[in-house]
């Protein structure tokens, strides 16, 4: 040791086990020199190291039913030690309802409607930007390009929510109550009066009664193309029997004989009637219909976050996606995903052909919160709640 | 203060105290909320009336006002008529408590899977249409039974039937058997006795088991949605969207008050009409 100006590793390493006898033959300045390195070394178990992902614990999820992906992430939850709580929205507006205030509820992973992109991400700011580098299942390669970073998901260079379903909203019928109708306006036939329900959900509902009135610029509409929209609504309220809460009370009518027609709800429903013995279908009305589109995201209120990265992760594998679109008879924004898909479930869509689905049948915003000429969001809920009460 | 009124407020504390923070203060800040003003989801403190003066002029607001107020009164009024006699029968005629019991039994079924079974008994494929179709009595299955006012008032008469019923047991056991022997001594016939004696005595407990039901019936949304058709629009629904769809929370605080000022005149509406037909004396009787 002495003539050295230095520690070596081995005198380091000596000082950090605990042997101190080295001490006595060392001069003050080579204590000193590498007192500090020793002492480094000593601490290390205390001193924290570099982050690390830590994936596992209990995972608080809030989707639409049947879109939770718990069965087929099950594997990945076993192996990570994951517990999921699941619990189901009946409407996109559960999700505000729950994350605005100062005291939002614990929600790790979350939905958006691809419509209610911005009011969430920039808005309310409820959502969390993503980081894709914790996303490799969403890449260039193995998404549709429809679905990989447009501007419903991805905008001033953040990523904010990860598509991964989508379908049609649609007229759905009971074939053995009706004749297959050709446009909305079949619904006004006498003999359907009290036949037909609307599920009662704002941007499943409203695109379809601009469509009807002939306005084709939702969500956009002038406030006189607004009154035009809702008188001629009054002429399907007429035949309506009920503004059913959820989806699942439109199957529930439909199983139980009641109605003939939902008005504008998601296709994927026929699964849920099949499953219960009674056979709905679904038709794309000469007015059009038009796609929605769910994104998963990571809300601020979220108590644990690596987590919900890799759940999210998993969810976007092959798997998982061609679950959740032959569970729920829709389409996956995963190239992958529709090769691994049975036959069936691919055969849904022509997933050669995602850009002329997306131009017949379009995803649609939402109005906008606030405008001098344009219908806002308030406003159509107005005109909506004086339709349901019947003025 | 004496040593026994000093344990009574020891041992009410506790709830007051509960009651105080829970909802006293909460209901407070939301009766400041109603003069805020709003914009997309951020209420933004002010002292406006423009959500009152909003909610005083809505027509649909009054609609719905007025379908949830005849709602909440036709099951109050068919609650406390339909479990009189029940009550009555349980406190003089038994001694035992099956037949409460047996009533107080449905609630432990939950409040939905109730609703819903009544759209299986009301439905056109309901229990009671093919019940009918197969006697032979109608052809086609009745629509009218399901989707309208009267079917949720019948679901709610099932759900809040029990309730009443407790109420009225509790405030019958006061008025002891020998009053009403010293009525029929007098003369008085069974509804005399029922009149002048038996309701002014009970006036409170029926005022409490009537206007209890009468408001909880009245608040319901989810019986209205599921079994009354287009009719379904609520005061509590209205309300609710404020907060859920529009983010609107200064005219949804607003709208809440409103509707409680409706109550409260509901209530003072009820008790001067008990007292004006004589069957509720302002005094203690027991």
């Amino acid at each position: 040791m002495s003539g050295r100006t230095g520690w070596t590793h081995e005198e380091i390493k000596a000082v950090a086990d605990g042997d101190l006898t080295r001490f006595a033959s060392l001069s003050r300045r080579r204590v000193l020199q590498g007192g500090l390195a020793a002492a480094g070394v000593m601490a290390m178990p205390i001193i924290p190291g570099p982050a690390k992902a830590a994936v596992g614990g209990d995972l608080i999820t809030l989707t639409w039913e049947g879109f939770d992906a718990i069965d087929s992430t099950k594997e990945w939850a076993t192996a990570n030690g994951v517990t999921i709580t699941n619990s189901s929205m009946a409407t996109q507006d559960d999700v505000q309802a729950k994350l605005i205030g100062s005291n939002p509820v614990r929600l790790d992973v979350t939905s958006y409607n691809q419509a209610y992109n911005k009011f969430y991400a920039d808005e309310l700011q409820i959502i969390n930007a993503l980081d894709p580098a914790k996303l490799p299942n969403y890449n260039e390669a193995g998404i549709f390009d429809a679905f990989y970073k447009k501007d419903r998901w991805f905008w001033d260079n953040t990523l904010w929510g990860l598509p991964f379903c989508w379908g049609l909203v649609a007229l759905v019928y009971n074939p053995k109550m009706m004749a297959k109708p050709t446009s909305y306006k079949d619904l006004l036939a006498p003999e359907l009066k009290g036949k037909i329900a609307f599920v009662d959900d704002n941007t499943g509902t409203w695109p379809g009664l601009a469509k009807v009135a002939g306005v084709n610029s939702y969500p956009n509409v002038t406030k006189e193309e607004l009154t035009t929209i809702f008188e001629n609504a009054k002429l399907y309220r007429e035949q309506t029997l009920s503004f059913a809460p959820s989806n699942g009370d439109v199957v529930s009518l439909f199983v139980a004989g009641e109605i003939a027609a939902c008005f504008c709800i998601g296709t994927n429903i026929t699964v849920d009637t099949a499953r219960q013995g009674v056979v709905t279908e679904y038709v794309v009305p000469e007015e059009g219909a038009f796609m929605w589109s769910d994104a998963l995201c990571i809300p601020k209120s979220s108590g644990n976050i690596d987590t919900a990265y890799a759940f999210i992760n998993e969810v976007m594998g092959p798997g998982p996606q061609a679950a959740i679109a032959q569970r729920n008879i829709c389409g996956s924004p995963s190239r992958k995903a529709a090769e691994v898909m049975d036959d069936a479930t691919r055969a849904l869509f022509d997933y050669a052909n995602l850009d002329g689905i997306l131009k017949q049948t379009p995803l649609l915003g939402i109005p906008p919160r606030e405008s001098a000429d344009i219908a806002t969001y308030d406003e159509w809920v107005q005109a909506y709640e004086n339709l349901k009460v019947g003025i | 203060m004496n040593p026994r009124e000093r344990t009574g407020l020891f041992l009410a504390a506790p709830t007051v105290l509960y009651m105080a923070f829970f909802f006293v203060l909460p209901a407070f800040l939301l009766f400041v909320y109603s003069f805020y003003r709003s914009k997309a989801y951020v209420p933004i403190p002010d002292f406006v009336f423009d959500n009152y003066a909003r909610a005083l002029t809505s027509k649909g607001f009054w609609l719905v006002v007025w379908l949830s107020v005849k709602v909440g009164l036709s099951t109050g009024a068919i609650s406390v008529a339909a479990s009189f006699p029940v009550a009555w029968y349980i406190v003089y005629r038994t001694r035992g408590n099956a037949l409460l019991y047996l009533i107080l039994a449905s609630w432990i079924t939950s409040y939905l899977v109730r609703i819903y079974g009544w759209r299986m008994i009301l439905g056109s494929n309901g229990f009671v249409n093919t019940t009918l179709v197969q006697l032979g009595i109608i052809d086609q299955p009745l629509d009218f039974l399901l989707y309208n006012p009267v079917a949720v008032v019948i679901a709610l008469v099932h759900i809040y039937l029990p309730l009443t019923l407790l109420m009225l047991i509790s405030s019958l056991r006061d008025v002891r058997p020998e009053y009403l022997e010293a009525a029929r001594d007098l003369g008085a016939g069974s509804t005399t006795t029922l009149l002048k004696v038996i309701v002014p005595m009970i006036n409170r407990g029926l005022t409490g088991a009537f206007m209890f039901t009468t408001v909880l019936a009245a608040g319901d949304y989810v019986a209205p949605q599921v079994l009354g058709g287009t009719n379904s629009v609520t005061a509590g629904l209205l309300i609710s969207n404020q907060f859920r769809a529009t983010g609107n929370w200064p005219f949804g605080a607003a709208l809440a008050f409103v509707n409680f000022a409706v109550f409260v005149a509901v209530y003072f509406a009820f008790t001067n009409l008990l007292r004006l037909a004589g069957l509720a004396p302002n005094r203690r009787i027991h």
